[in-house]
């Protein structure tokens, strides 16, 4: 957004990046070739296939997998491994059960060995920000999905990282829950302006939350389209219905969906869809789909 | 009836106000003094009173079943037993030289007094203890390590492996052998019967434990000592609790073997010997201190867990069934 030019904090750069696997002695490319930026401060949103190595890209620039080929680059420094620069946020709320909701917030803080009344004042601050401060000394298993990945978000952004990765949060959220959380999420970012790489599958929510859509292809893995959205900041609901909006939606749908399909193509045989047309009738394979 | 009859004066006093001043002679008044200080404790007394009595009469209903079933249980255990003893049962099982409940009852409570009898349980307790915690720390720790990197579990499993399934009991000729004195050896014995539950349950608990909480423990910057320490140990907690109960069960076991085949002093040794000199009371209540010690100190795992693991109780996850 600001800035392409001075590298400054929370710029995420990947350049040309390979992950291969072997699967019963065949080596298989998962991500070929991927290049991509997350400029400082800028909301950038990975939509794709499922397979399609969305998580392993975001793995990756966590620390947790190392690729076979390419640069992976945070603020200009390669990744070595995990660390607390990064804040992730897990599909799964990833909570420490024994620890309370604002000890859960601390941990990161603790790791750094600040001391106890700052650790505290700084949880507190945070947890006040979601709205989760009078559920400071309850325990994750006593909270609701939504609250959980609200402390998971807040954990991830206690030690102020350059950098957020966010793994389908919501994906395990029912649909009321998780609108919310997306108006939530927009809402902090709107306030602290860190660069984040947000994985998920959800097209409405990459459009909503994103300053630009990645679109991936099925396996192996590439970028298909690079998509920025032009919707004006902050973002609100309502802008859901606006043309722009509608007109992404179909715009990356369509891209998705030959993505879907070409995924499926080995299921389907070799003429895809086309070997099952007698089914679709008038309207066509967009009916069916 | 105690409760009727303390409800009555109340009655009268209530209605006292109402009756006529001057009405009451000298006996009466005394009565009436009586019955106005009941008017005058009772305001105090009577939001008080009944709630710990409601809530009695609710816990009653809820737990007295259960409870009344207890008892009756230990009820028949005696009962059968004094049955037994007393008409010298004998159908291929012989009661015939088994002491009877009042028997061991008298002789338990001129026992207690005994010092030497009191040594062999503190004796029994201390061993239990020494061998107890030192296969907690070892167990808890080789636990982790083993459980948390392949290396280690590839150097060190397969000799546990082969060490595990000797019993606690067959290392007592060569622990008498190995260490310097027989006490050494009996904590030994009892450490060896402990540990393993404790390192298997320990390793179990590393390897159930949800692998993404390791991951964001990483991600929040944690060393890898934080992450053994803050993580791990704290997520394999409950099944290392399960460990350690069931590493007590097995310590008893295998001390009381022990005292009674090398030792001296101890509850075990307390009840061989009672057999050896024929006081066969004493074996019964040998038996029974044997099981009330069991029963504490696995209470006391028990209590630890709660207090250690504070979380599992707010989340209901306490398996009360």
């Amino acid at each position: 957004m600001n800035a392409t030019s001075a590298p400054g904090r929370g710029h995420i750069d990947i350049q040309d990046v390979c992950v291969r696997f072997t699967q019963n002695g065949v080596p298989l490319d998962a991500v070929q070739s991927v290049s991509l930026t997350v400029n400082p401060g800028e909301f950038v949103s990975i939509v794709g296939p499922s397979g399609c190595g969305k998580s392993t890209l975001l793995n990756i620039v966590a620390g947790f997998l190392k690729p076979d080929q390419g640069v992976v680059t945070v603020d200009g420094a390669p990744i070595t491994g995990p660390g607390a620069d990064r804040g992730v946020v897990f599909q799964q709320y990833s909570l420490f059960p024994w620890l309370s909701v604002r000890q859960n917030v601390e941990f990161g803080l603790k790791m750094q060995g600040l001391g106890r009344s700052a650790r505290e004042s700084r949880a507190r601050t945070l947890l006040g920000l979601a709205g989760l401060l009078s559920f400071e000394n309850h325990y994750p298993d006593q909270l609701s999905g939504g609250m959980k990945q609200r402390v998971g978000i807040v954990r991830a952004l206690a030690t102020s990282p350059q950098v957020m990765l966010m793994d389908e949060p919501f994906g395990a959220l029912d649909s009321q829950t998780r609108v919310v959380m997306q108006e939530i999420l927009t809402n902090m970012w709107q306030q602290l302006r860190l660069s984040v790489l947000f994985i998920t599958h959800d097209i409405e929510e990459a459009i909503f939350l994103s300053d630009k859509v990645y679109v991936m292809t099925a396996r192996p893995g590439r970028i298909k389209a690079e998509i920025p959205v032009l919707l004006p900041r902050p973002r609100t609901p309502d802008m859901m219905s606006s043309p722009t909006f509608l007109a992404l939606n179909r715009q990356l749908r369509a891209l998705i969906r030959e993505e879907s399909l070409a995924a499926m193509g080995g299921e389907l045989g070799e003429g895809g869809l086309a070997g099952h047309d007698w089914h679709v009738g008038a309207e066509g394979v967009g009916a069916m789909l | 009836m105690g409760t009727a009859m303390r409800i009555q004066p109340v009655h009268d006093a209530r209605a006292y106000p109402a009756a006529p001043e001057g009405a009451p002679s000298d006996a009466p008044a005394g009565a009436a003094s009586a019955t106005a200080q009941a008017v005058a404790v009772r305001p105090v007394a009577a939001p008080a009173r009944p709630v710990p009595a409601v809530r009695f009469a609710r816990l009653m209903r809820r737990e007295g079943p259960g409870l009344l079933l207890g008892a009756l249980s230990i009820c028949l255990l005696i009962g059968f037993w004094y049955l037994a003893t007393t008409y010298r049962w004998s159908f291929y099982i012989r009661f015939i030289n088994v002491p009877g409940p009042v028997e061991v009852f008298q002789d338990a409570s001129r026992l207690f007094g005994n010092e030497q009898f009191m040594t062999n349980i503190t004796i029994s307790l201390r061993r239990i203890m020494l061998g107890f915690i030192a296969a907690t720390v070892l167990g808890v720790t080789m636990g982790l390590l083993i459980g948390r990197y392949r290396r280690v579990r590839q150097l060190t499993f397969p000799a546990m492996e082969i060490l595990r399934p000797i019993p606690a009991i067959a290392w007592v000729p060569i622990s008498i052998m190995l260490w310097p004195t027989t006490e050494t050896s009996i904590v030994f014995i009892t450490f060896i019967g402990a540990f393993f539950p404790i390192l298997l349950n320990t390793m179990h608990g590393v390897a159930t434990m949800d692998s993404v909480l390791v991951r964001a423990a990483r991600c929040l910057g944690a060393s890898e000592f934080a992450l053994m320490t803050q993580v791990v140990l704290r997520g394999a907690m409950p099944h290392i609790f399960t460990g350690l109960a069931v590493g007590m069960g097995v310590a008893w076991v295998s001390l009381i073997a022990a005292e009674m085949i090398s030792g001296q002093y101890g509850v075990g040794y307390f009840t061989w010997e009672a057999y050896s000199l024929i006081e066969y009371s004493h074996i019964v209540i040998g038996m029974l201190v044997i099981g009330v010690l069991g029963l504490l100190c696995s209470g006391a795992i028990r209590l630890l867990a709660r207090l250690v693991m504070p979380w599992q109780i707010a989340a209901g996850k306490e398996n009360n069934r």
